[in-house]
């Protein structure tokens, strides 16, 4: 039942997720017609006539008429603030992304019928639409006036709407990949000439171009080795000449360089592949159940086979009622996971979606054949599973069940030359311990499954948690990022002399690898340092060393998620290019802990090879500084490290029911499945256990032989469940990890020791239960049973 | 001066008026309906009678595996416990050899680890002991043997050895031989009787076996739960 109703939920989530977002980004009349191809300037803006020479030379040149362009639209996307007002009177600047929109036939703002959205798209240079997501945390409604700024520049604009952006569904502030919490960041969509006015830019000016191409154009897919867009890239690299001609700080990307649109993708990619593996592992883990279960039911039942057998009941007329079981049980455990899934799972689903991502979870139905999909499996795993117990029921020999002596089964002839030496006690308990290998192999493999449900939580929650809040908390010595226009860090470098702040100066620029349309960033650091307070921001060198200045090729770092896509290694020269420029350096370290992937350069390095000096500047205040609106007057966007790791902590915390019940679910199907495996033991050693206790043997010293057995078994089952939820965690993140998104699994000993103990504890408390069974054993019926 | 030898005979258990009621859907079954019994040190009793006379439940009360409904049950003077599992499995251990017919040795242990492991949960592993009483059955080439590798008669042996490792008082027997030939089942009483008396240890053994009296010194008929012959063999 858990299987097939959590492989209905998850498969919804996965089916849900990957339509809903093929629907947003149509280009049609309900969709947002999501762009095909960017065309990006990352050092400044085009003035009007560049972005419609720039938009000329793309369609006069463009490459192939199978995929004709449709549109090529600029629009200007500016990093900002939103001031925003506090019941106290007193204002608080919340970094935001103002998008101007001209035309709006591409990246169109998304407003579905629902209870999140609502009004109109801006019309006038005053008007405003507000992302849904930031509405609730800023407490705004139709009709209210906000004050925002960009640059300079701060005017007052009057909310018309509320609505969702496809480079914005993903709700992130820029550098960040958690989710925003609500009204810590902020998106708009105004009239391109709201956003001039607000800036202070001419007409037309732009510093993207929306390119949309007939239809949906596949692209290459960063999770997959394969060039699934070779077409679109030939566009691309076609275009990239173009444009580069004309300014060669120009840079192109499809799809996968958009993080939002990337993200989603990813999320709906690692759904749809983990899914079916957890549907299989809980099904796997339901049948071994089953058949451990049937195999005590027989053993209950060996002595009415063994008489029906001793009547003339044919083997042929025993073995379907025992196939038959597990059908019964599986049918019922099927329509209760059908039902589960359906009316539970799935909207539990879509409500941890909606809390995660902030985005209704429209137009999503369970997918009927992925429902008959996972039934038919489930189905045929459970029946499977009754194959085997049903062969043996019958095949019981009628003679030895009704002497008792179906049940006598020798441990092997190692074990009992290694345990001949030991106490006897001792001795008789491992050999009891190890009698059914096999059986012990099916517990382990299914307790391993299920210290992976659990294990893969824990790990992954760890390794996220270290992760984010590694690189935001202990790594980062600053309180605030303030982003510039370049050129104008020294406005806020002087504000922060006169108050005598540290600050160090930040460049980062988006770049790829030479040959790979993929994105990374390229970082201009100051100070490199592995800890401390010398450096604004620390990093993790996990292989070589950091950096020298001033070298010929420049040397640099590159982060583990680099080196593990493309296989770059300390010592070598790569390249990597912005826009059309190629920059070559040294590898002369390895970090880890980014998320994103990165390279690493002394700023000063970077600064002549991309002739800008500082995209933002790194600032840390003393206990009690007193913060103003000085800085978001100064700077286009301001990101705040609280408000990063409190947003990291929230995403944990609306996760942690969702945790738990996986968790739980863990912990349950390691009880039921040792439950099963250690009374089986038992129930098979009654003989045993009874002669013992007729000679006098006290329940204290059957306690303890049970206790070392039930703790051999938990701690060699806990042990192995912690290897095999380490390395199918590891596994599972290996298939999910991506470009943009690479993390590993780090083997916290902490948790590992934690699976041990779960395992070790069930294992043990299960003792109590064992010797209450003996305690309570009727010695008169044993006796007769014997004499029979 | 003329001696006179009185041969002083110790009373090891006594029973009286005990009953062993059943509560069943058809009714209420009387397996033992008034049983008077005195045990003597040294005796060696048979209980013989058609099934469903009451002898295993005479035995099984005995041995303190089942708790009459009602009468009194003294050993060595002393009232053994009733309705309590664990004081009665102290009893057992403390007093009681116990042989079946199905010899019921723990088959993953040899023969001396079969002797050895009661010793053990008893308290006190005494392997020389252990030697010794496998030679007193005829056994000492077969200590490191498993049970499935020796004949039934072997293993009834090792079950005797087994029923006498930590010197019990009283050693009872339920069809001990029932599972054995004519020929095996003399042999093992033979050994019995003769480690018993070397070990100084009373039996009582229940049987339908009427061939065996002659290892008796005592034989007591019951039918329908009571007494109904005690006599000397």
């Amino acid at each position: 039942m858990v299987g097939v109703m959590s492989g209905i939920a998850f498969g919804h989530y996965a089916h849900m997720t990957t339509n809903m977002y093929s629907d947003i980004y149509k280009d049609s009349e309900e969709g947002v017609n999501l762009a095909d191809v960017w065309v990006e300037n990352p050092r400044g803006v085009w003035e009007y006539t560049e972005s419609d020479t720039l938009c000329e030379e793309i369609s006069l040149q463009w490459s192939d008429a199978d995929l004709p362009m449709v549109e090529c639209e600029p629009r200007l996307i500016l990093d900002g603030l939103l001031f925003d007002t506090e019941e106290n009177g007193s204002q608080r600047l919340v970094p935001a992304v103002w998008h101007g929109i001209d035309e709006g036939y591409v990246d169109r703002v998304w407003m579905p019928e629902d209870s999140c959205c609502n009004g109109r798209l801006a019309v006038e240079s005053n008007e405003i639409v507000l992302d849904a997501h930031a509405v609730d945390g800023l407490g705004v409604e139709l009709g209210d006036t906000i004050s925002i700024g960009a640059g300079q520049g701060k005017m007052n604009f009057t909310i018309v709407g509320f609505g969702y952006h496809p480079m914005h569904l993903y709700f992130a502030a820029p550098g960040s990949i958690v989710p925003a919490e609500s009204g810590k960041f902020a998106t708009g969509y105004l009239t391109s000439e709201g956003l001039e006015s607000l800036a202070n830019v001419s007409s037309g000016t732009s510093n993207m171009l929306l390119i949309d191409i007939l239809g949906s154009p596949d692209y290459d897919l960063q999770s997959t080795d394969d060039n699934e867009g070779e077409e679109l890239a030939e566009i691309i690299d076609s275009m990239l000449i173009t444009v580069t001609d004309i300014d060669s700080s120009t840079i192109v990307y499809d799809r996968s360089g958009v993080e939002s649109v990337e993200f989603l993708r990813a999320d709906a990619e690692g759904a749809m592949k983990t899914y079916p593996v957890i549907t299989g592992m809980l099904v796997i883990v339901a049948g071994i159940t089953i058949f451990l279960s049937l195999q005590r039911l027989i053993q209950s039942q060996a002595r009415e086979i063994a008489i029906l057998r001793t009547l003339g009941i044919p083997r042929s007329a025993i073995m379907p009622s025992y196939i038959l079981a597990p059908a019964v049980i599986g049918l019922y455990g099927t329509i209760l996971g059908i039902l589960g899934g359906i009316f539970l799972g799935a909207p539990a689903m879509e409500s941890v979606y909606e809390t995660v991502f902030g985005i209704p979870a429209i137009g999503g139905s369970t997918v009927n054949s992925s429902i008959l999909e996972i039934s038919a499996i489930t189905m045929l795993l459970v029946m499977f599973s009754g194959i085997w117990p049903a062969w043996q029921a019958a095949n019981l020999d009628p003679l030895k069940v009704l002497r008792g002596q179906h049940e006598v089964k020798l441990s092997s002839k190692t074990i009992q030359k290694f345990t001949s030496r030991l106490p006897t006690t001792i001795g008789l308990t491992i050999r009891s311990s190890t009698r059914k290998p096999i059986r012990l192999v099916f517990t382990f493999f299914a307790v391993g499954l299920s210290m992976l449900i659990l294990g893969s939580m824990l790990f992954m929650m760890d390794s996220m948690e270290d992760l984010f809040l590694g690189n935001a908390g202990e790594n980062s010595n600053w309180d605030q990022q303030a982003i510039v226009f370049p050129g104008m860090e020294d406005a806020i470098t002087e504000w922060a002399d006169e108050n005598a702040l540290d600050y160090e100066l930040l460049l980062t620029m988006p770049a790829s690898p030479d040959g790979d349309s993929r994105q990374l960033v390229a970082m201009g650091l100051d100070v490199f340092s592995t800890s401390g307070n010398e450096a604004m921001q620390t990093l993790n060198l996990v292989e070589g060393s950091l950096p020298s200045e001033g070298t010929d090729p420049p040397e640099a770092l590159v982060d583990e998620g680099i080196q593990h896509f493309l296989g770059w290694g300390v010592g070598e020269v790569q390249s990597i290019r912005f826009g059309s420029q190629a920059v070559d350096f040294k590898i002369v370290g390895i970090t880890e802990g980014e998320i994103a992937r990165t390279v690493y350069f002394h700023r000063a390095d970077l600064a002549a090879e991309v002739d800008l000096e500082a995209t933002s500047v790194l600032l840390s205040y003393p206990d009690g500084f007193g913060q103003t609106t000085d800085l978001g007057d100064m700077s286009i966007g301001i990101i705040d490290k609280q408000e990063t790791i409190d947003a990291m902590e929230s995403l944990m915390e609306t996760q942690q029911a969702f945790f738990i019940a996986i968790q739980f679910l863990g912990i349950v199907i390691a009880i039921v499945v040792l439950f099963n495996t250690l009374i089986i033991n038992l129930a098979e050693r009654d003989l045993e256990l009874a002669t013992l206790r007729v000679l006098g043997a006290p329940i204290k010293r059957i306690g303890s032989m049970m206790l070392g057995e039930h703790f051999a078994i938990g701690l060699i089952g806990g042990v192995l469940g912690a290897i095999f939820s380490i390395l199918g965690t590891q596994w599972m993140i290996s298939q999910l990890v991506q470009w943009s998104f690479y993390f590993k699994v780090n083997a916290d000993p902490l948790i590992s020791s934690y699976l041990v103990a779960i395992v070790l504890f069930i294992s043990v408390a299960l003792t109590p239960l064992g010797m209450w069974r003996v305690y309570r054993m009727d010695l008169v019926e044993k006796v007769k049973d014997f004499s029979n | 001066m003329n001696h006179v030898v009185v041969q002083m005979t110790v009373t090891l258990l006594t029973i009286n008026d005990m009953k062993r009621y059943y509560e069943m859907v058809s009714g209420t079954v009387k397996a033992l309906d008034g049983v008077d019994l005195e045990v003597k040190e040294g005796e060696r009793i048979i209980l013989l009678g058609p099934s469903g006379s009451g002898k295993t439940t005479l035995l099984n009360c005995i041995a303190a595996l089942d708790s009459p409904t009602a009468g009194t049950y003294s050993f060595e003077g002393k009232e053994v416990p009733r309705n309590a599992p664990e004081e009665m499995t102290t009893f057992r251990r403390e007093n009681i050899g116990y042989v079946f017919q199905f010899f019921n040795l723990l088959q993953d242990l040899t023969v001396i680890e079969n002797i050895l492991l009661i010793q053990e949960l008893a308290g006190g592993r005494d392997e020389k002991r252990a030697r010794e009483l496998l030679a007193l059955v005829g056994l000492e080439a077969e200590v490191d043997r498993f049970p499935t590798e020796i004949s039934g008669g072997q293993q009834q042996r090792v079950a005797i050895a087994r029923s006498l490792a930590k010197k019990p008082k009283l050693l009872l027997g339920d069809e001990l031989t029932g599972n054995l030939d004519t020929k095996t089942s003399s042999m093992v009483m033979e050994v019995l009787v003769k480690a018993c008396e070397a070990e100084g240890i009373t039996t009582v053994f229940v049987t339908h076996d009427e061939s065996l009296i002659r290892y008796a010194t005592r034989v007591i008929r019951l039918d329908s739960g009571i007494v109904i012959t005690d006599q000397d063999a």
